[in-house]
């Protein structure tokens, strides 16, 4: 995926049929046998939109009512300004007319159907002379220009996904749902994939709501996060700012809790092999990584990687030593806390024992230091961070 | 090998049966349909009357028949009065019997084949701008018609060999509605038609067997090209 | 008294013994008689066997169809007692085959063979040689049993054959395996013309008779009875006398067959 390649060429092109920044706004009350779902949302402007949380919580719902392939009990959806649901104006736009591009988790690729008459299903559906993505363009942004005459059958797992991808865009959507399209795949295929859900984000600047449960994908690839549990919208915010929020954590995936930082290459060091990242002041070092300098990235760093002193510590391996205060501190019932280090313009959580928190006399105000290794960063949270959003 | 007569009865029957399975078709994939996807009241009871004739005794259908479709019946006054068209004594009657007792296998070969499409086709094709009828024909049917071939194809077989229904509607008459059955019923009848007979029934064996097996090829090779 | 398990023995078996003896003498004795008859005796037959039934006789058992149909049948083994046909050649096939005991053959009845049309008020036919049945039909259809195996098929087929029109109607013959089929489709319309018996005619309430076809333009049709081969139990000759006395007369009169 070279950016200098034809696609990149395309892409410009592409991006310019994006016109205006389009809104979304999810309103969704339905009784499915004995759950409740009651969600609501807003999105302002295009960009990625996760909706994140456990399987059965209610997020595939959600968007299939988005979609017009479910319908609420009480409501209201607004895209892009147009209403498509809203049953006390008497409005139910039906799915074939609301111009939502769908990416299921099984792809559901037409069987009978060449690559290229799939993709070309819903381009032939579209009002002739208002379809400003084109078929080269996505075939190139996707890279399947050699699957075009295979059938289906014949596609691997990944190659079956981009194919869905593209032949949800080229049916002229106004915004994407992507159900965890990522979830049936292993994790070669999903590396392989994320690149291209980003360049969407990025090049087609087009409104995406994706759906998962994988805190990764959700951290590499999301502007806003909306955080849905038991059939409601429990937060919505960045990725950084909900990380931080430790009355989340439970939500958010005890293992995997950590703080999401937005940071920016300072600069390289050759000789050392290493590489310095900016955030809120605070440097980080993290051993080579391939991104220009000035490159913005997320960076995650797990709480259970960070150790705290009370005093600088001296002569240790761990490249980084951070100087902050507590923030907040969250004791669990077991012998664990999570204790929240911020640094003026950023933050960073800490898991350690109830007991550290009573031998250090840990209190919020308190200033601290934060120890974390440089390998110990989540190299494969490391990504190009979402471009600035209108 | 074969007389005249019975070559005459054998290009009747082909011609009689194949009309016939051609003319219940779409009545058949829209009872289809409907039995698959669709929720309605009254469904069950519908389910049972399209099974009928394949529970009914063949010379009652032929007898119902006579009573909806003769010149004094429900439907068949109105067709003779306005178009002209009578069918006792017809090869279209006989095709019209075939029709009938063959609906209820072609109905449950086409339904099967259908509610073995994954819905979710469906709702993807709608997503992509596809409207009811749209999806129908560039979906639904495509993807249908292993089935709808197996159950036509067999039909067909079984066409060729309805006697009761066709008798009683349209009686016999050589070279218009005398199929290969009633053919051999007259041969086992008539004193010294015992080796007719015996060559007709022969004939009849191994064309249903013929039609089974294209039947069966016919879906097989149909599914590997739409994909399963 | 000997207890096995618990069970009289001598009692037990006392029984079981009465028990045997009385199936056998039910099976031996009112085991009810089977009666295969041509299509066109089915009114007939009927009323006299409820006569026979309310003079304390056994129950009797038909199966009306076309004579050629129950002869094939008799012989592949059909459970039959006594055999009815329309013509004398359908007997023969069974009497050749020693099929029926050759002692009780006998032929007392007789029919008419007429020209029917649905009842419309059509006006009457003169049926004489050369008459012009053809153009008569149009474009519609004669019904009557199959010509190949069905008596009164065949009845018609030497009629029209005397008569010198079977060439020109010929072509224009829908054909049923029995005559009470040719009588249903002529009464309900779908045909001109039909040829059944004149009992057939005189019994349905929806066909008028055209004309009857002269007694010397075909074999005289003649209902050759029979006793099935080695069924001559005491109630089968019972029924079988009974089916020519003087209450089965009085029916085949009333229906309008000719009795000697």
């Amino acid at each position: 995926m070279d950016p200098g390649s034809a696609a990149a060429v395309a892409a410009p092109a592409v991006a310019d049929a994006r016109q205006s920044a389009p809104m979304l706004e999810v309103a969704v009350r339905k009784q499915l046998g004995s759950f409740r779902l009651d969600a609501a949302f807003r999105t302002d402007s295009h960009g990625l939109t996760a909706l994140f949380g456990r399987s059965g919580a209610g997020k595939t719902s959600i968007v299939a009512a988005i979609a017009g392939l479910l319908r609420p009990d009480e409501g209201r959806i607004v895209a892009d300004g147009e209403v498509l649901y809203d049953p006390e104006r008497g409005i139910d736009v039906p799915a074939e007319r609301r111009r939502i591009g769908y990416i299921f988790q099984d792809a559901r690729l037409f069987p009978h159907l060449s690559v290229a008459d799939n993709l070309r299903y819903g381009w032939k559906r579209a009002p002739a002379g208002d379809r400003p993505i084109s078929f080269d363009a996505i075939v190139d942004l996707l890279g399947i220009g050699h699957l075009l005459e295979r059938r289906p059958r014949r596609l691997s797992g990944g190659e079956k996904q981009r194919v869905a991808i593209g032949r949800a865009l080229l049916a002229q959507p106004r915004m994407l749902l992507m159900d965890e399209p990522l979830a049936s795949l292993d994790a070669e295929r999903k590396s392989e994939i994320l690149p291209y859900v980003e360049r969407l984000r990025d090049e087609l600047r087009i409104l995406i709501v994706y759906v998962s449960h994988a805190v990764e994908e959700v951290v590499r690839l999301a502007n806003t996060v909306v955080l849905v549990d038991d059939g409601r919208v429990v937060a919505q915010g960045t990725p950084e700012s909900l990380s931080h929020r430790l009355d989340l954590r439970p939500l958010l995936g005890r293992f995997e809790a950590g703080a999401v930082v937005d940071a920016r290459v300072a600069a390289h060091d050759d000789a050392r092999q290493i590489t310095r990242l900016e955030f809120g002041g605070q440097t980080l070092i993290l051993p080579r990584l391939d991104l220009a300098p000035g490159a913005r990235l997320r960076v995650r760093i797990r709480s259970r990687d960070v150790i705290l002193a009370v005093e600088r510590p001296t002569a240790l391996s761990a490249q980084n030593v951070l100087s902050g205060w507590i923030a907040e501190i969250a004791r669990e019932e077991g012998p664990y806390a999570e204790v929240k280090v911020d640094f003026g313009a950023g933050a960073i959580l800490a898991r350690i024992t109830n007991d550290s928190v009573n031998r250090l006399a840990l209190v919020p105000g308190k200033a601290v230091y934060a120890v974390i290794k440089s390998v110990a960063i989540d190299g494969h949270a490391v990504s190009a961070a979402p471009l600035d959003l209108d | 090998m074969l007389t005249d007569a019975e070559l005459q009865a054998l290009w009747l029957t082909f011609k009689v049966s194949a009309r016939g399975v051609l003319f219940a078709l779409p009545f058949a994939i829209a009872c289809a349909w409907l039995l698959a996807r669709r929720r309605f009241p009254g469904k069950t009871l519908f389910d049972g009357v399209v099974h009928l004739p394949l529970v009914m005794p063949p010379v009652v259908v032929g007898y119902l028949l006579l009573v909806l479709f003769g010149v004094k019946g429900l439907l068949g006054q109105p067709l003779n009065d306005w178009f002209g068209i009578r069918l006792v004594f017809t090869a279209a009657g006989a095709s019209l019997a075939i029709a009938v007792t063959t609906f209820p296998l072609m109905v449950r070969a086409i339904r099967l084949s259908i509610e073995a499409i994954d819905v979710g086709l469906e709702d993807a094709a709608r997503t992509l701008g596809a409207r009811p009828l749209d999806r129908f024909l560039t979906i639904t049917l495509p993807l249908m018609l292993p089935g709808v071939l197996a159950g036509a194809v067999m039909a067909f077989s079984a066409g060729l060999g309805e006697f009761g229904a066709v008798i009683t509607f349209v009686s016999n008459i050589p070279g218009e509605t005398q199929t290969l059955p009633l053919a051999i019923y007259t041969a086992t009848q008539t004193p010294g038609g015992e080796g007719a007979a015996a060559r007709l029934a022969l004939l009849s064996i191994a064309l249903a067997l013929a039609g089974l097996i294209l039947s069966e090829h016919l879906a097989r090779h149909l599914k590997r090209m739409l994909g399963h | 008294m000997a207890f096995r398990f618990g069970v009289p023995i001598r009692r037990l078996a006392r029984a079981a013994g009465a028990l045997a003896l009385a199936l056998a003498a039910a099976a031996a004795g009112a085991q009810g008689v089977t009666v295969f008859a041509a299509a066109s005796l089915t009114n007939a037959f009927e009323e006299i066997a409820q006569a026979y039934r309310a003079q304390g006789g056994s129950p009797v058992k038909f199966s009306f169809a076309a004579s050629s149909t129950l002869a094939k049948q008799i012989e592949s083994g059909a459970s039959a007692d006594i055999f009815a046909a329309a013509d004398e050649q359908w007997m023969d096939y069974l009497a050749g085959r020693k099929l029926i005991e050759p002692a009780t053959r006998s032929s007392r009845l007789g029919n008419t063979l007429v020209l029917i049309t649905p009842a419309s008020g059509r006006r009457p036919v003169d049926i004489k040689p050369g008459f012009d049945l053809a153009g008569m039909i149009g474009n519609g259809k004669l019904v009557t049993g199959d010509p190949a195996h069905v008596p009164v098929g065949r009845y018609a087929q030497q009629a029209l054959t005397k008569l010198g029109v079977w060439d020109a109607v010929a072509p224009k013959i829908a054909r049923t395996d029995n005559v009470r089929a040719a009588l249903l489709l002529v009464e309900r319309g779908e045909a001109p013309f039909g040829i059944v018996y004149g009992t057939d005619a005189a019994a349905s309430g929806k066909v008028d008779v055209a004309g009857a076809f002269p007694a010397d333009s075909h074999p005289p049709v003649s209902y050759p009875f029979a006793i099935v081969a080695k069924r001559n139990r005491p109630e089968v000759k019972r029924f079988f006398e009974f089916l020519y006395g003087p209450e089965a007369q009085a029916a085949y009169r009333r229906a309008g067959f000719s009795f000697r």
